[in-house]
């Protein structure tokens, strides 16, 4: 109970924290939204018309920094991120629920797969270390997560869409099919998400699978699992129930984080296929210097994390009691 | 690259001509077919937030043309004029007064018939809601007022003929019995917008990937638009575009693609076309408060030490070309382009001409081959360009080699887009590589005036809308002013002249290259596209108003 204690205090201050920076940080790039705002509309607009837009927008560049802040927390309680200023009029919430579930999506769906499949691979290399499975598997996929997710994607869209023409090459969805709720729509949405998917999978891969084959082997080696042989137990139950119940233990950890980083959306691959999630919004807001976005989404992120890693904190003290012991 | 275009020029405005306006297309396959999707492919860096109020600077680029039209279309290219919603219009003979007759028989999509009063609403709407006001119309109206049933009259403050390209051509015309109900018009966000023009966003018409224009069926061009449909993908990024519009997906493109030859034309040579007219200098401007931009001899020194078709070939793949220092863009305004004056001083790449021109203001070479003045300070001064223009930091870097060799040195400083005009607004820069931030015009006045027109600038420190360098000379001045105010052009033709003799002379800005509008276009099915040959409207999907144009005459073959 109490190392659950301090890791919730842990939590709260690297919030505050957290939500400090995310203040500071829009602040100390050259410009600022006053300054976006009159370049936007090309130094051309009246004063007046700037001032309309800037109460519009609710920038109050009168107002000092330490009243700024206070009324930046105050918001947050309200879950009130302001007003975007490249989709004006729309709010920063708004815009966020458009592109949070294409990221969940794609990029959660593709980390389940590419977790699920890294460990079987993993716990199968493993078991027959050694074997063909082993001495292929395992290195491939380790080399090719060393690639960047951009450069994969960009082969995939040139192998699989331009040259064979299997599946589209860019968007989340056909233009021709309208986006209410259906089996078209779902069709659609999921034939869009193949290539994306395969290219976030296939270079992610090859850490859980290292990870996962590794901890099986150190596993192996000990006396239980000599025991349980010994007892004449069946290969499989040993397998799963001995052996990969206790090796998957930090993969779990490192799954529950890697589902923390999932909201700031495969940056890279979302850019490349043009996918209207998370890390499109992202890259968007700091080319249009949307600073309230910017902050929406950073501060999105930088929760996602946190609670990943706090739920990888209790994953590990329930899973093993050796943790909490220690604590 | 591209980026630039949609930031600088993307949220201007422009205009185009006519055929259109009397329904008789020219095509060479006889009557257009109707029907038929077309695919629109520009980067404009955004997803849609599907909204259409055109008075929102983030959105008007989407709304206006096709679902809400000007008074009358003005082509950017070429200055000609197309009545739209006003049949005509007559300036009055102080110039000071300008009166629309109104079209009748013009409906709004929602069925409501236009009237002169919905036109006298908008223009009283941007008054009390001076956030609309993205043209500043206000700055020159004085009073908007109907006259009988169909006319609509305009007054100014003070003559300012060129300013009817920004109220007839730059203005979205809303309807009165809508927005009259929205109580907050600067909030509004017009998700299902009600227009006078050919194409209609309807409910479920747009999703944050894709608006789908549907045809207005009861637009009152009788027989037009002759597409079903329009489609407007979002993108983000430049390289997703140019594949969508290399593999045949869009037909219409905006985009800046290196290599168009092989990457794009050669997919299909047959229908795979571009052209790249140009619309507005990309020049180098000078600090005139700064020592010695002060003295002519080194303005000239700097025009004479810059070899622009290098710049052109080797800093812009050559799609843009080379800039005159007239400061009239060729060959788009040829018409106003005075070749007797440009041939007698001829800039052309000379160094020896410049190092004999800064001796003769009194400098000294180094002997680094750098001249100096006589307390000894280098001709060496920074200059500022835009990061992630890269095209721009090739052409700088063929300048300052150039420079070198007439003995000036630059050192070239990269500042993000919004640092950097802020930089140019306030005057704080020695020498800075680009074009202004204000939209060209239909002819070459409205990019001269914001460059040297002295009103339009401000004291160092203070926000300029134009004039960077501070050009403060009473001669420009009184020529932009009585430019104003002529509707002659006999009379414009013969002031331009007089100030292309000032830019030739004084060189208060250098031209070096010209930017263009990017435009590809498949005839793959679709004919009906400006050409060279029939330039009758900018032809970027940027270019607006220009677009609406486009999509009345392209058909389907």
């Amino acid at each position: 109970m109490g190392y659950l204690v301090r890791r919730l205090e842990f939590f709260l201050v690297t919030l505050w924290a957290a939500l400090t920076l995310n203040f500071i940080l829009p602040r100390l790039l050259p410009g600022g939204p006053e300054v976006a705002l009159r370049t936007r509309f090309h130094g051309r607009v009246s004063p007046g018309t700037i001032k309309s837009l800037e109460v519009a927008l609710g920038i109050h560049t009168q107002q000092g920094q330490l009243q700024q802040y206070l009324e930046y927390l105050g918001n947050l309680l309200h879950g009130d991120l302001g007003v975007s200023l490249g989709f004006y009029p729309e709010r920063v919430t708004q815009v966020i629920m458009v592109a949070l579930p294409w990221t969940l999506g794609l990029v959660g769906m593709a980390t389940v797969i590419a977790f699920v499949l890294g460990t079987l691979i993993g716990i199968f290399g493993a078991w027959r270390r050694g074997g063909l499975l082993d001495s292929v598997l395992p290195p491939v996929f380790v080399v090719i997560s060393a690639f960047p997710y951009f450069w994969v994607g960009l082969i995939c869209i040139l192998l699989f869409s331009i040259t064979l023409g299997w599946f589209p090459q860019a968007f989340g969805s056909s233009s021709e099919v309208t986006s209410e709720l259906s089996l078209p729509y779902v069709l659609d949405v999921l034939w869009h998400s193949i290539l994306p998917a395969f290219t976030i999978v296939l270079t992610s891969i090859g850490g859980w699978i290292l990870t996962m084959r590794n901890n099986m082997i150190t596993t192996l080696a000990e006396d239980y699992i000599r025991m349980a042989r010994a007892k004449g137990l069946s290969p499989t139950r040993i397998m799963f129930q001995y052996a990969a119940r206790n090796a998957i233990l930090p993969n779990l950890v490192g799954f529950a984080m890697s589902l923390g980083f999932v909201i700031s959306g495969a940056l890279l691959v979302e850019i490349v296929f043009n996918y209207p999630g998370l890390g499109t919004f992202l890259l968007q807001a700091v080319n249009n210097e949307d600073f309230s976005l910017m902050q929406g989404l950073f501060l999105l992120i930088t929760v996602a994390v946190l609670l990943a890693v706090v739920a990888a904190d209790f994953l590990t003290a329930w899973l093993d009691p050796r943790t909490r012991e220690r604590a | 690259m591209k980026r630039r275009g949609v930031v600088s020029i993307g949220l201007l405005v422009l205009v185009t001509v006519l055929a259109a306006a009397c329904g008789s297309p020219s095509s060479s396959t006889g009557t257009p077919l109707k029907g038929g999707t077309l695919t629109i492919d520009n980067e404009s860096g955004t997803l849609w937030n599907c909204g259409f109020n055109p008075f929102n600077g983030n959105v008007s680029f989407l709304a206006f043309g096709p679902v809400y039209e000007p008074l009358v279309y003005d082509n950017l290219l070429n200055d000609r004029k197309v009545p739209m919603l006003a049949s005509s219009y007559k300036w009055s003979s102080d110039s000071k007064s300008l009166t629309f007759t109104i079209r009748s028989g013009v409906k709004w999509s929602d069925g409501q018939p236009f009237t002169a009063a919905d036109v006298v609403y908008t223009f009283k709407l941007i008054k009390s809601n001076n956030a609309l006001d993205l043209q500043s119309v206000w700055s020159v109206l004085s009073d908007v007022s109907q006259q009988g049933s169909d006319q609509v009259v305009m007054t100014f403050q003070s003559p300012a003929v060129p300013y009817f390209y920004y109220i007839a051509n730059q203005q979205p015309i809303v309807p009165e019995h809508v927005w009259s109900k929205i109580s907050d018009p600067v909030a509004e966000k017009n998700d299902i917008p009600v227009g006078t023009g050919p194409f209609m966003v309807k409910a479920g018409g747009c999703t944050p990937q894709n608006i789908s224009y549907t045809r207005n069926p009861n637009y009152w061009q009788s027989g037009q638009p002759y597409l079903d449909k329009v489609n407007y993908p979002a993108f983000t990024d430049n390289d997703p575009a140019n594949q969508y519009l290399a593999s045949g997906q869009a037909q219409w493109g905006g985009q800046f693609i290196p290599n168009i030859d092989s990457y794009y034309v050669k997919k299909d040579k047959a229908n795979n076309h571009y052209w790249f007219p140009p619309i507005q200098n990309v020049n180098i401007f000078l600090n005139h408060t700064v020592r010695p931009f002060d003295n002519k001899l080194v303005r000239q020194a700097i025009a004479y030490g810059v070899d622009r078709p290098k710049v052109s070939k080797i800093g812009e793949y050559g799609y843009q070309p080379p800039g005159s220092q007239t400061g009239i863009v060729i060959p788009t305004f040829n018409d106003w382009y005075d070749s007797s004056q440009a041939q007698k001083y001829s800039y052309k790449f000379d160094p020896a001409k410049a190092q004999q021109l800064l001796q003769q203001a009194g400098f000294s070479k180094g002997s680094d081959g750098i001249f100096k003045d006589a307390s000894g300070k280098r001709l060496s001064f920074t200059i500022y360009s835009i990061s992630g223009y890269t095209d721009w930091t090739a052409s700088l870097q063929v300048v300052q080699d150039n420079l070198k060799q007439a003995g000036i040195e630059i050192k070239e400083q990269d500042l993000s887009h919004d640092d950097y005009f802020n930089h140019l607004f306030v005057g704080d820069f020695q020498m800075a590589y680009g074009s202004l931030s204000t939209s060209p015009g239909p002819n070459p006045y409205y990019e001269l005036r914001n460059t040297l027109y002295s009103q339009t600038s401000a004291p160092i420190g203070q926000t300029a809308a134009g004039d960077y360098g501070r050009w403060t000379d009473a001669q420009t001045d009184k020529l932009i002013e009585r430019f104003g105010a002529t509707t002659d052009s006999a009379e414009q033709h013969s002031l331009m002249k007089q100030i292309e003799g000032i830019m030739l002379e004084q060189v208060p800005v250098i031209p070096v290259t010209e930017s263009v509008a990017w435009y590809q276009y498949s005839t793959k099915g679709f004919a009906g596209w400006p050409t060279p040959s029939d330039p009758y409207a900018a032809p970027a999907p940027w270019n607006i108003p220009d677009w609406e144009q486009v999509m009345l005459r392209v058909h389907k073959t």
